[in-house]
């Protein structure tokens, strides 16, 4: 093994919460409350009141917007909408804490239908569309000015009281903001740490990947959406009431959808604690200066937000939160690389005999423009058995493994799969192969990045059983079986192209997949790693788990196929055990060429 | 009949200016593949600029253009420079976007600081006279952001058409890795491009300013528009923006006129979210693949 050489970096994961941090954390938020109160300034409670509303607001977005990296800029229209809900029942004669659920609900609803369509879109163009619906809300808004009063601002009955929301005191509003954040933290907490929050971060780094894991990626992105919007909804009705007063403009604000993300970002994308220490930062910087300098500071407090938004990007790009683990990592020092041993792999005495169908494809065609990249491609996979598919470049296989894995809809023909209770099925979607059994890798190995080896092959073992404890059991030994565990704690992008390859097969495993669907498993790996490989698959097959292999290292193809078949210009042109697909003239010459083939026929 | 013509005509003089503000977005967004939310700012500070030479310098609006758009240029080509260069490694469109949004939020509140949250006023200069077309009567100034709009189109067509400069970005556009073997400085390419884009705005805010109020929100509303535009055009097709330009222009100024004048954006943005939602390549576009789609 001369695999990744780089020292086990601490978990990101939060379940093992340092002690430290979490009394450094115990510590701030104490502080949201004390100082106030220790204070007793009204202007000093105003500021940390805001800090509270704008760190719950940009820990809501962080949910959308970090954790599964669509990048609203339109939160605005839940926080509007937060505030219109609260404001309207109380013209009603109904508490605002009724209109805080009824906004909520109603920011679900909206959220999900907006949210829907524009998933399909991709970086920027979400970012735009958000925009854009942002803009329908507050013409909506100014048009219909029989419901909100139009440009003209809707103020708040002064009715004083825990009813209404609105108190002559200092205190209680800064209760109901922090007990708001907490509120919001916890839920984002709780995300990021169970099986929602891995198939986020997992659909966020790898769409592709985490659909071939079993991961339903839109409805998570849009159970994301919908909490999100409920809990930016519920600030935003607390918020109107403290404000008093609710227009357009102010409400479906651009400006302060930008802001909520940018704390977000200034803070640490995708990190549960990173938006608050954003709000923690910036809005007091910008209230005292706006508090000291009046109205000679007209833009100050935007440019301050620019500003450092700018310098963030460029010099911090995983924010504050980036720079307090950095020193954390400094701190905890000593926890270099761990002598990478790693245990031979275990094989079954014997190798269960192989049984019936457990695939069936018939008929494939797949047509890319006036281009057959497949023709009546038909085989069965049987059970237990390793079947070798190998053709020149460019003869269609991967395009095989994307229909027979619900990548790509085949133009005509099927793809059966038998479940364990024996009826067949023809799945449609990756996500109904991976309820069947059927697991993937990719030719180009797709790792979620920021996620670190273990949370990798947990979003795997999720697919079985959704409490974390037993997927991170899962993992763990799943790790130790594919030789990973040194690595358990690195980020998956420090390992090498070897170390990936079997990232991958180890996340499929954790599915616990019946049939196994590997792309290119050993290409670009070297010998040793090849020999572990090969003795690696043979020990999954003596498991009972069938396997289709894509395959150029022959070395492979020959120790490991029961069958193989080749595939040509994206026809079968020959199959059969691997000695005599070999000798095969069609085959020499689909891979030499008809000279090579005559001159030695 | 009469009516309806006008409300045709004034669609159109709209579409003019919706084009003569999304040409350089266009331009930067198809070469640079970045889509600059700051653009409307550039608006913004080249009608500053403008108001400041017309009423400092006494000059006339047109004059204005030899200061206005130097400057853009300059600041277009070292926002490439400074804010979008360092990140195109990274390959990541949130940090992206965050970077023009931060810039866009910098020179708002700039403007903020610097000028106040009055309106400024740059004297019409004789452009808002009316002109007599047949049985419609536009501004003149209308009529010179048109043909200037039309002037443009043409002119960036032809540099990046005939020119080897052109044929150099045109090629960074197409594959930047076999460009940069062909020996193409691909980062001053993207410099320049962003410099030409960003001029295209300062030629555009010099025309504007002396027709519509420049506060420091003026290009929040142009820019919005000017995203429609682009991804109506067919994202990165410098015509396709400009006939996506019209067609805003004029449904824009349908909508005013028969359903109400405060449903106009909902129209717009309508058309717009069912583009991007139906056919996100555009109308007359190709695909052009800003995000990684994997597989």
């Amino acid at each position: 093994m001369t695999d990744i050489p780089i020292p086990a970096a601490p978990s990101a994961g939060l379940s093992v919460f340092p002690r430290r941090a979490a009394a450094a954390l115990a510590l701030v938020l104490a502080s949201l409350v004390a100082v106030p109160v220790a204070v007793g300034n009204p202007f000093i409670y105003h500021v940390f009141i805001t800090i509270c509303v704008f760190a719950a607001l940009s820990t809501a977005w962080n949910i959308v917007g970090g954790y599964a990296g669509q990048l609203s800029l339109g939160h605005g229209i839940f926080y509007g909408l937060g505030a219109y809900c609260g404001m309207l029942l109380v013209g009603a004669g109904t508490s605002p804490w009724i209109g805080m659920v009824a906004g909520a609900a109603l920011a679900v609803l909206v959220a999900l239908a907006i949210s829907y369509p524009c998933f399909r879109l991709h970086g920027p163009f979400f970012s735009l569309a958000t925009i854009a619906f942002l803009e329908v809300f507050r013409v909506l808004a100014l048009h219909f000015r029989d419901l909100t009063g139009g440009a003209t601002a809707l103020m708040i009955p002064l009715k004083f009281g825990s009813t209404w929301m609105v108190f002559r005191d200092r205190w209680p509003p800064l209760a109901i903001a922090f007990g708001l954040l907490l509120l919001t933290l916890a839920v984002a907490w709780w995300m990021r740490s169970h099986r929602i929050g891995f198939y986020l971060v997992a659909t966020r780094e790898r769409e592709s990947a985490a659909r071939a894991a079993g991961v339903r990626t839109v409805r998570a992105r849009l159970i994301a959406v919908a909490v999100s919007g409920a809990l930016t909804a519920m600030v935003g009705t607390f918020h109107a009431m403290y404000l008093t007063f609710i227009e357009p403009a102010a409400m479906f604000s651009l400006t302060l959808s930008i802001q909520i993300a940018m704390f977000a970002l200034i803070g640490g994308l995708g990190t549960v604690f990173g938006p608050l220490l954003g709000a923690l930062l910036l809005v007091p910087i910008t209230e005292l200066a706006r508090g000291w300098l009046g109205a000679k500071a007209l833009g100050l407090h935007g440019l301050v937000y620019g500003v450092v938004l700018v310098l963030v990007v460029l010099f911090l790009p995983n924010g504050l939160m980036g720079l307090v683990s950095r020193f954390a990592r400094a701190g905890a020092g000593g926890r270099g690389a761990q002598a990478a041993s790693v245990p031979a792999v275990l094989r079954a005495p014997e190798r269960p005999a192989v049984g019936a169908d457990l695939v069936r494809v018939e008929g494939l065609q797949k047509r890319f423009g006036g281009l057959h990249v497949t023709n009546d491609v038909g085989f069965t996979l049987r059970e237990g058995e390793i079947l070798g598919l190998i053709g020149p470049n460019g003869a269609g296989k991967t395009t095989v493994f994307n229909m027979i894995s619900g990548f790509l809809k085949p133009d005509a023909g099927t793809v059966s799969v038998r479940a364990p209770d024996g009826t067949w099925h023809r799945p449609a979607r990756p996500s109904d192969f991976a309820t069947l059994g059927v697991g993937r890798t990719f030719q180009i190995v797709q790792p979620f990045a920021a996620m670190t080896v273990e949370e990798n092959i947990m979003v795997g073992a999720f697919h079985r059983r959704s409490d974390v404890r037993e997927a991170r059991a899962v993992a763990r030994e799943t790790a130790e079986r594919m030789g990973l565990a040194p690595w358990l704690g690195s980020e998956a992008r420090g390992l090498t192209i070897g170390g990936l390859k079997r990232l991958e097969v180890a996340r499929v495993m954790a599915m616990r997949p019946r049939v196994l669907l590997l792309d290119e498993v050993m290409a670009g790996i070297n010998q040793t790693d090849v020999r572990r490989a090969i003795d690696l698959m043979l020990s999954i097959r003596d498991t009972g788990v069938s396997i289709i292999a894509i395959e150029h290292v022959m070395q492979a193809v020959m120790a490991l196929s029961d069958r193989v078949i080749v595939l040509s210009s994206g026809q079968i042109i020959a199959q059969g055990s691997p000695q005599d697909v070999v000798r095969d003239p069609a085959v020499i010459e689909a891979y030499l060429g008809k000279e090579f083939a005559h001159a030695h026929a | 009949m009469d009516v309806f013509l006008q409300v045709l005509a004034n669609g159109v003089m709209l579409g003019g200016l919706f084009a003569i503000v999304s040409v350089g977005l266009t331009l930067i967004f198809g070469i640079v593949k970045v889509v600059n939310f700051a653009h409307g700012e550039f608006l913004m500070v080249g009608m500053y600029l403008t108001y400041l030479a017309v009423t400092g310098l006494g000059l006339h609006p047109f004059a204005a253009l030899i200061i206005v758009v130097p400057i853009l240029f300059l600041l277009g080509a070292l926002t490439q420079r400074f804010l979008i260069q360092p990140l195109l490694a990274a390959g990541d469109h949130h940090i992206q976007i965050f970077a023009t949004v931060g810039l866009s939020t910098v020179l708002i509140n700039l403007a903020l600081l610097v000028f106040g949250a009055d309106i400024a006023n740059t004297p019409p200069s004789g452009l808002r006279q009316p002109v007599q077309i047949g049985p419609v009567r536009v501004l003149l100034g209308q009529v010179v952001i048109l043909g200037a709009a039309i002037v443009l189109v043409a002119a960036l067509q032809t540099f990046l058409a005939r020119t080897r400069t052109g044929r150099a970005i045109r090629a960074v556009a197409q594959n930047r890795a076999a460009a940069e073997l062909m020996g193409i400085d691909v980062n001053r390419i993207y410099a320049l491009t962003f410099g030409i884009g960003a001029a295209c705005v300062g030629v555009a805010a010099a025309l504007i300013a002396p027709l519509y109020p420049t506060s420091p929100n003026s290009g929040t509303y142009f820019v919005l528009i000017a995203f429609v535009v682009v991804v109506l055009g067919g994202l990165g097709s410098i015509r396709g923006a400009f006939v996506g330009a019209i067609l805003i222009g004029l449904i824009d100024s349908v909508t005013g006129f028969y359903v109400g004048a405060d449903m106009r954006e909902v129209a717009v943005f309508g058309v717009f979210l069912a583009i991007l939602i139906l056919k996100p390549s555009g109308l007359f576009g190709r695909q052009l693949r800003l995000s990684h789609v994997s597989l």
